[in-house]
């Protein structure tokens, strides 16, 4: 049961002969290939079974790259997320995963476990196994014929293509509800529409043929006309009723996302704005807290807002505008950040991020006022200026035990390759730190060098 | 706040200057936010007229004809256009009165599409109170008033890499108005930015008209984009 589990899925190799069936069928029973091939060239003079065999699996067996693909999509809705879906009609991942082993499921309680057990297995196998039983029972039929005895084929077929084709349309209604008709890839209608038709031609033909008696073409074709007939009438008269009852359902749907929608934003808004607002209405008298507390909420609304979805987090610009909040909450004066362009991490640009803050640290303590930040990132590098309307300070004059701005400032662009100039005057002060592109410096040196 | 009396800056008379006052409608949806501007605004301003929705606006602009316009960005009313529409309704008077849009938006397509309909100007509402002054009087002159953050927007739709010669002129900033854009959005004010490019202050105005009328009137392949690509946030 649990080797059963375990196995690797059944996928066609890319380490292959031909098509890398016999591998893949190697690396799926667990036996050695060469046996595989062996067989597969013994059964090929047996009448061509193994040829027909081959070809089958070539067929019907994705490689590893197309199973990978297959398996990744299927659970990721593009909609899911923002619609709510019952539980009970997702489809928990595990279930599609490739080796079913991964169940996160409690093994304290054994009997839910068990039942569990068995309903995914049924699922993952079930069309198999079906399938293999009826080609068993058609091979069977075929064998007894054979020795003579009497089949009555001319009930069978029709009943089984009426069996067939009934449960393709339940398997395809089935499918539609487990999706939630939520995953409305056009791949996957256009599929369930075929799926759909086959299944309404072979029980349509199926029946006739019953009913016909398996008589001949000119009559089974007059029934069919008529038949095809009948569902055309019938169709009509009940085309409005299905396209009103679609309809009601798309507005449900619409308006239930929209209930979401406005349930979240009002959660969003209890959980900030009317806490900020209770809270400011409590420490009305402190002058400094009710700035501070509006600052970091109006900061915190913004980014809500307006954030940029399609923008990758962890770039340098939100780290920049990361700090500037942090010191904004520190010290209780306004830090405004203005961006141009914006760069990805690095070691380097972490440095910067550093320095940028203890500038700003140093220019919200002692300059008493509104911080202005502002950072340009472009293709020669990256340049970030901290600037402040204090009383302003002599650089020179700063005691060498003072290690913030000579060391954390200065120092530390200086180690990476930047550099790091203060400005100060009675006006204010500004502190200006650059960090070129590594590599464009050295396709400089290069670039000289090859000129001289 | 306790400590920022250095912030503030009035704006020195300038000589030759006739001491009259700049008439001005205030525009605004919020009526506590409308007084509370009536009050910050300093005695060289008139506050002629108040109008809280886009009908309401277009009608007392057209009535008082006031000089300046502080126009919030996001106004209920008319086509839904808020303080564009109410630009663009009021072009009969392009020549006299000039429009400066307020917002809380940082959003740059809310900024952008103003300005675009012929605002002179935009700052954001947490300015204080000198500062909106200083801000109306420039332009009541005839000035553009730019705010960090929208100079920071200009440089990221037009670039920060100068115009070459061949260039469309409307297409890119020179390098001198590039450096007039970075020192105003490094929060610099335009005395300030005079002292350290050592230009006069007269010049750095005409510096930043000329972005603000490019800003307006290019049809920059890039820049257009940049704006449909804000939307789409």
């Amino acid at each position: 049961m649990t080797t059963a589990m375990q196995r690797p899925p059944l996928v066609r190799s890319s380490d292959r002969m031909i098509a890398g069936v016999c591998r893949g069928l190697a690396d799926h029973l667990g036996w050695p290939v060469k046996y595989i091939r062996l067989g597969m060239v013994l059964a090929s003079f047996a009448g061509g079974a193994g040829l027909a065999f081959y070809a089958w699996l070539w067929v019907m067996v994705p490689t590893a790259d197309e199973s990978a693909r297959r398996n990744s999509r299927r659970p990721a809705s593009p909609i899911a997320p923002s619609v709510s879906m019952p539980p009970s009609v997702s489809m928990p991942p595990a279930v599609t995963a490739p080796d079913g082993g991964a169940q996160p499921l409690p093994l304290s309680a054994p009997a839910p476990v068990f039942a569990s057990w068995f309903r995914l297995r049924r699922i993952q196998y079930g069309k198999e196994i079906l399938l293999g039983a009826g080609l068993l029972l058609v091979a069977a039929i075929l064998i007894v014929r054979q020795f003579g005895v009497e089949v009555p084929l001319g009930t069978l077929i029709p009943a089984a293509a009426i069996l067939g084709g009934a449960s393709i349309a339940w398997m395809q209604l089935d499918e539609t509800r487990r999706a939630g008709l939520v995953d409305k890839t056009k791949a996957d209608q256009a599929g369930g529409w075929v799926r759909l038709a086959a299944g309404l031609a072979l029980v349509v033909a199926g029946v006739l043929v019953m009913v016909s008696g398996s008589g001949s073409w000119e009559q089974t074709w007059l029934a069919l006309l008529a038949s095809i007939a009948v569902l055309g009438g019938v169709a009509l008269v009940l085309l409005p009723w299905g396209l009103k009852f679609w309809k009601d359902l798309e507005t449900e749907r619409a308006a239930r996302v929209r209930e979401t929608e406005r349930a979240e934003i009002a959660a969003h808004l209890h959980d900030s704005v009317l806490q900020t607002l209770a809270l400011i209405q409590r420490r009305a008298g402190s002058e400094q807290d009710v700035v501070r507390l509006a600052r970091a909420q109006e900061r915190e609304l913004r980014t809500w807002l307006y954030r940029d979805a399609a923008k990758d987090a962890g770039l340098l610009a939100e780290r920049i505008a990361a700090a500037a909040a942090e010191v904004e909450d520190a010290h209780g004066h306004a830090v405004d950040v203005v961006s141009v362009g914006d760069a990805a991490m690095t070691d380097r640009h972490e440095a910067l991020v550093l320095a940028a803050r203890e500038a700003m640290h140093n220019a919200a303590r002692h300059g008493g006022g509104a911080v202005s930040v502002y950072l340009e990132s472009s293709d020669t590098g990256s340049e970030v200026f901290v600037r402040d309307r204090g009383p302003g300070f002599d650089p020179d004059a700063v005691p060498e035990d003072r290690l913030g701005v000579k060391e954390s400032i200065i120092g530390r662009m200086k180690r990476h390759g930047g550099t790091a100039v203060i400005n100060s005057n009675s006006e204010g002060t500004e502190v200006r730190l650059k960090l070129p592109v590594e590599n464009a410096d050295k396709a400089e040196n290069r670039n000289g060098e090859a000129k001289a | 706040m306790s400590g920022t009396p250095e912030e503030i800056k009035p704006e020195q008379v300038i000589p030759g200057q006739v001491p009259r006052k700049v008439r001005v409608v205030i525009v605004d949806d919020h009526a506590i936010f409308r007084s509370g501007l009536k009050a910050d605004l300093d005695s060289r301003i008139d506050v002629v007229g108040e109008a809280g929705t886009v009908e309401q606006a277009i009608a007392v602009i057209a009535e008082v004809q006031p000089e300046v316009v502080l126009l919030d960005v996001h106004l209920p009313g008319g086509l839904g256009g808020g303080g564009r529409e109410v630009i663009s309704a009021s072009s009969a008077l392009r020549g006299s009165t000039s429009f400066l849009a307020l917002s809380v938006s940082d959003a740059a397509e809310d900024v952008v599409a103003v300005i675009r309909a012929g605002a002179r100007g935009y700052v954001t509402k947490t300015i204080s109170g000198p500062e909106i002054s200083d801000a109306v009087i420039r332009v009541a002159d005839g000035d553009a008033v730019f705010s960090p953050r929208l100079a920071g927007f200009v440089l990221d739709a037009f670039g920060t890499s100068p115009a070459e010669i061949a260039d469309d002129e409307l297409d890119r900033l020179s390098a001198r108005e590039l450096e007039v854009m970075r020192l105003i959005a490094r929060g610099y004010s335009y005395k300030e930015v005079a002292k350290e490019l050592f230009i006069s202050i007269k010049t750095v105005e005409t510096h930043v008209s000329a972005v603000l009328r490019k800003l307006q009137l290019s049809s920059r392949h890039e820049l257009t984009k940049w704006a449909a690509e804000r939307r789409l946030l």
